[in-house]
């Protein structure tokens, strides 16, 4: 397959988009500033003296909401794609997702255990209540992804398709007890959960920002020194070992980059699907396969689409708000069916 | 000498206005995320000043009318901010969330607060006045609040008398959607505390809300059943219910026809301004030869 566009250009067209995203995410939401208000807030921010009247509505809004916002937003869509290029390549599969070795299903139940586990206790003190789900949702993402990878494991080999099979089971099982969970707890314990579930950018805030920070920016800088191993492994295995890529090593850095982006990035923002599945596949098809383009172009695609996706999600029912898992769905399902039927002869 | 011009006109605008300085202090605009407390700020009077309510403010009807600000576990700092006129306080019960959101409007200057939605009276006397200190109106709050306190006690006498004329009967309340798989209240729920308020034996052990097996049902055998049903109410509910669980025909209340409604609505966020009414009709259904 070959590229559609040129790197050099699609990297621009993308960058482009994704300035654009961030732009649009500074700039809009249900409280209407003006652009001139906005761009003075951004200077200001920037540390250039700004005069002017309405500057501190405008800073706030800009500063403490929409700011930590458009991060969140761009890490954690840089990462769940990053993290779907990784799965697909590691399964050598198209339809690959993070999920499939268990990180979110994990996540879900390390924050099952600790919002139902929370109210047991008699709630938690305000203080330490979302560091600890979001500690639990990563334990637990970290925690399952171990296990798949380790039942993957025999004789110093990882099989691919045991750990496929293994993460579907624990997947299963992750979701039977995230269900006895939802089972035991009581009305309002069960709507906190439902709601963590759909994910959401909403309330974003610096304390909370900066571990999915580093954990992102490790990701992006790591996984793109991996590229040609990637494309060795899209030969095959054992054709990759004849090139000379140490598999199993490039194997276990798919699975730990996977399980720490995805596990950080559902830990802030809850669990947004599809954009880890659809956003490399949607690169791929202008890209081509070469994971050299393909780690980058994915990285600012998933960014953007979340950041577009979290407009929709503030805008679309405002003053109300809209978790975000539902507008990724609602893009994601009917485009991968869309790829689903087009790619059949 | 600037200084003490602004202490002068300051002084003056005081002594002109003699209520400036409480004018100021009181909210004019208010957001509220809190379904019963909705209910209250209406009943003192304070309707003319909500701005935004959540999903769960349902009643009274006029509210409806006010811009959604969603629900109340998933509130929206920026929409809140959006809101013209802009609040100056959000109130809510302790479910109101998320933190980080709350932290966000604090920061955007407006005041929040956040009321305990326990079902008791002094929980509730706590709440009424401090609503009636931010309206501007305690000795209303203070009035409303002996009123209620008031039908409930004079209920507990008739309830009281009732029970002395006929045995409390066994009662089931059960949640449900369109008569499936309804659930059941335990006596921890604003449900169970109904039912005892009202003079029944809740029959229902478990905490919280439970689905139970109808096989289980029919074997407790209630004598009444409340059902409250969130999409359809009159006989289209009780006939729906008893359709899709074929099994309560053989209960007594089904027999007897003693399966009475209530508004789902009543259930959620403490105690609501009107419980008492509904405390009333559950009464009587629970002791039909006892005249009020």
């Amino acid at each position: 397959m070959r590229p559609v566009l040129a790197p050099g250009k699609l990297f621009i067209a993308l960058g482009l988009l994704c300035l654009l995203a961030c732009w649009l995410s500074l700039a809009l939401g249900p409280v209407s500033l003006p652009l001139l208000d906005t761009v003075r807030a951004c200077l200001h921010l920037l540390g250039v003296p700004v005069q002017g009247q309405g500057l501190e509505q405008a800073e706030m809004i800009v500063g403490q909401i929409r700011l930590p916002r458009t991060l969140l937003g761009l890490t954690a869509g840089a990462v769940l794609a990053l993290a779907g290029v990784a799965m697909q390549g590691l399964f050598r599969n198209p339809l690959a997702d993070p999920g499939l070795v268990g990180v979110s299903s994990g996540a879900a139940l390390g924050a099952a255990i600790a919002i139902v586990g929370g109210s047991w206790l008699g709630g938690l003190p305000p203080m330490l209540e979302p560091y600890l789900l979001s500690i639990c949702a990563f334990l637990g993402g970290l925690g399952v992804t171990a296990l798949v990878y380790r039942l993957g494991r025999k004789d110093g080999q990882t099989s691919v398709a045991v750990m496929l099979l293994a993460g579907v089971a624990l997947t299963a099982l992750a979701s039977a007890a995230v269900g006895l969970f939802t089972y035991l707890a009581d009305d309002a314990t069960l709507r906190t959960l439902t709601f963590w579930n759909l994910g959401s950018l909403n309330g974003a805030s610096y304390q909370r920002l900066w571990p999915l920070l580093l954990i992102a920016t490790g990701v992006s800088l790591w996984l793109p020194r991996r590229a040609k191993a990637l494309n060795a492994l899209l030969l095959g295995e054992s054709e990759a070992r004849h090139l000379g890529i140490d598999v199993e090593r490039l194997k276990r850095e798919l699975v730990f980059c996977t399980a720490l982006g995805v596990g950080a990035a559902v830990a802030a923002a809850g669990l947004i699907g599809f954009v880890g599945l659809v956003v490399p596949h949607l690169v791929r098809q202008v890209s081509g396969p070469d994971h050299r383009v393909l780690l980058p172009a994915s990285l600012l695609a998933g960014a953007s689409l979340l950041l577009f996706a979290d407009l929709i999600a503030r805008m679309a029912l405002a003053p109300a708000e809209l978790p975000i898992g539902i507008v990724t769905a609602f893009l994601g399902a009917p485009f991968f069916l869309y790829l689903l039927v087009r790619g059949r002869p | 000498m600037r200084l003490s011009a602004k202490v002068i006109g300051f002084t003056a605008t005081l002594l002109l206005h003699p209520w400036a300085m409480a004018a100021e202090a009181l909210p004019q605009h208010w957001a509220s995320a809190g379904g019963s407390l909705t209910e209250w700020v209406v009943a003192m009077g304070g309707e003319s000043k909500l701005v935004g309510v959540d999903t769960t403010s349902q009643h009274p009807d006029s509210v409806k009318a006010l811009k959604s600000i969603g629900y109340q576990r998933a509130l929206s700092s920026e929409g809140i901010l959006s809101l013209t006129p802009r609040p100056d306080i959000l109130i809510g019960t302790e479910e109101m969330g998320p933190p980080p959101v709350l932290e966000q409007i604090r920061a955007a200057g407006l005041k929040v607060e956040m009321f305990d939605s326990k079902a008791d009276l002094p929980t509730l006397q706590a709440t009424l006045l401090h609503l009636g200190r931010l309206l501007g109106d305690e000795a209303h709050a203070g009035k409303l609040f002996d009123d209620y306190r008031q039908q409930l006690a004079s209920h507990q006498e008739w309830v009281k008398l009732a029970e002395a004329k006929q045995p409390a009967p066994g009662v089931i309340l059960m949640l449900g959607h369109m008569g499936a798989k309804p659930l059941v209240a335990g006596p921890d729920t604003v449900a169970g505390w109904l039912i005892a308020q009202a003079g029944g034996r809740n029959l229902a052990t478990q905490p919280g809300y439970k689905n139970f097996s109808t096989e289980v049902l029919a074997a407790l055998d209630p004598q009444v059943i409340v059902f409250a049903d969130r999409s359809l109410s009159g006989d289209a509910a009780i006939a729906a219910l008893l359709k899709d669980n074929p099994a309560l025909a053989t209960t007594q209340a089904a027999k007897h026809k003693r399966i009475v409604q209530l508004d789902p609505t009543l259930l959620v966020g403490g105690l609501g301004p009107r419980l008492p009414a509904s405390l009333n009709g559950l009464s009587q259904a629970f002791f039909p030869d006892a005249k009020p």
